[in-house]
């Protein structure tokens, strides 16, 4: 029972980012606050190597998530989340670099990730797609239909905790017949019961008029 | 476009009609050469596993086709369009979490009015309308995964609902879930109420029996078919052995 909760958190983790609200940030449509993010993500990602960028970085980020309504709770969450990612990145530069590159390279790139999950979470899924669908317009001349693309997007991102939840299963049944675990015996079952929801999610996405 | 459901529709209403289909599914004859016309609000499909229920679910819903004969639905030809069928159609099938496309509640919900040409506004308006209605106002915006089995099965109805079919197919829609749920979403499948025609199929006899008409499938033929009680016991009978 630990292990399914733990794997439906995972999956909990990956989707659900958006986290509901008033401010000014949730209420900017998804596009520009995309654009606006972006150019913010790309401004701290140019800053020369120096402990003034490492103060500019952490105070920019916490700005943002207290302008935005979301808190320093979130931002600890999100920090919490990217743990290890921020752990790996100062160790390996603290082995090739001095204290101060390596500190100014994670802080970039810490506030890079914080503030790219401002995005997701102060805009729901569904904006996000529009926006993206708006975005790809111009794609259409080429033959490449946007809102296909957005519904490929959407599935994906949305078959990531069933998959985990799949995974979960087939490694269970395995554990209650008493089979030894290893790639082969679990790669084969797994393959075969992704391809059976794939077959049924095309059968609901047919049915709810999609083409 | 159903007047009063539990009566059979007056003349010229929509109905189902199958003449002489057969489906080949590889080597297995799915359906074999099966007519019958259904024309009452609530029809359930009772039959044992393979008997043929499923794929008549799927061809009256336009998700195939069948290899011989005529299917029409509501007026329309499910060989020769079935994009037009399938507006007509929504379908709930058996695995909830097989038809979560939204990453939350309402946005699933939502989906189902996505190519429509109603306005955002119109959209949310009709959205927030459909989850008071399955009691998931609370939910709108938790994750659709985070749900029970049977949420996830009433979130199903709900977006299938909201695109106002002309007829609801719910293959085996309970089969996931336990005795409180499955009592949650048959209420809401066979309560009176959104004037589409209703096709159930379902091992559940008790919701069989609350249908208006039944049809029992046996080896891809009808072997059955009217009052649901005594299409019921028919079936009970062939159980015997």
């Amino acid at each position: 029972m630990r292990t399914a909760r733990a794997s439906d958190g995972d999956g909990h983790a990956m989707i659900t980012l958006y986290r509901p609200g008033n401010g000014w940030l949730h209420r900017l449509p998804a596009g520009p606050k995309a654009f606006g993010i972006l150019v913010v993500v790309l401004v701290i990602s140019l800053l020369p190597t120096s402990w003034w960028t490492v103060m500019i970085a952490v105070s920019v980020t916490v700005l943002g998530y207290l302008a935005s309504g979301l808190g320093l709770r979130e931002l600890g969450r999100q920090v919490l989340l990217i743990r290890w990612i921020i752990t790996i990145t100062v160790v390996g530069q603290l082995i090739f670099l001095d204290v101060e590159s390596a500190l100014s390279n994670t802080s970039r790139m810490m506030a890079a990730i914080l503030f790219a999950a401002l995005l997701v979470l102060s805009t729901r899924v569904g904006d996000l797609l529009d926006a993206f669908e708006r975005g790809l317009r111009p794609l259409g001349r080429l033959g490449i239909d946007p809102a296909r693309i957005a519904l490929m997007l959407a599935v994906a991102i949305n078959t990531v905790p069933v998959l985990a939840r799949l995974a979960l299963s087939v490694r269970e049944a395995q554990r209650a017949r008493g089979t030894r675990s290893s790639l082969f015996t679990f790669v084969v079952p797994f393959l075969v019961v992704a391809l059976k929801h794939a077959d049924e999610l095309g059968d609901a996405l047919t049915a709810r008029g999609v083409r | 476009m159903i007047d009063d459901i539990g009566q059979p529709m007056q003349p010229g209403q929509p109905v189902i009609q199958l003449d002489h289909v057969t489906s080949q599914l590889g080597d297995t004859l799915a359906l074999d050469d099966v007519s019958l016309r259904l024309d009452t609000a609530r029809i359930a499909v009772i039959g044992s596993n393979g008997s043929g229920k499923s794929t008549f679910a799927r061809l009256i819903g336009g998700l195939t086709r069948p290899s011989t004969g005529g299917v029409r639905v509501h007026g329309v030809d499910a060989a020769k369009d079935a994009t037009a069928l399938r507006r007509l159609v929504s379908i709930v099938f058996s695995n909830p979490d097989a038809q979560i496309v939204m990453p939350t509640v309402a946005e699933d919900v939502a989906f189902s009015l996505r190519g429509t040409k109603l306005s955002k506004p119109e959209i949310a308006a009709q959205v927030a309308t459909a989850l008071d209605d399955f009691r998931l106002t609370e939910l709108a915006d938790r994750s659709a995964h985070e749900l029970s089995g049977g949420q996830k099965q009433l979130l199903a109805l709900c977006g299938a609902l909201i695109r106002r079919p002309a007829l609801l197919i719910a293959d085996e829609p309970t089969a996931y879930l336990d005795a409180r749920n499955s009592r949650a979403v048959a209420e809401h499948l066979l309560r009176p109420q959104g004037g589409h025609q209703l096709v159930l199929v379902t091992h559940d006899l008790e919701l069989a029996a609350r249908c208006d008409t039944a049809v029992l499938f046996d080896g891809g033929r009808v072997v059955a078919q009217g009052e649901p009680t005594e299409v019921i016991d028919a079936y009970r009978a062939s159980l015997r052995w």
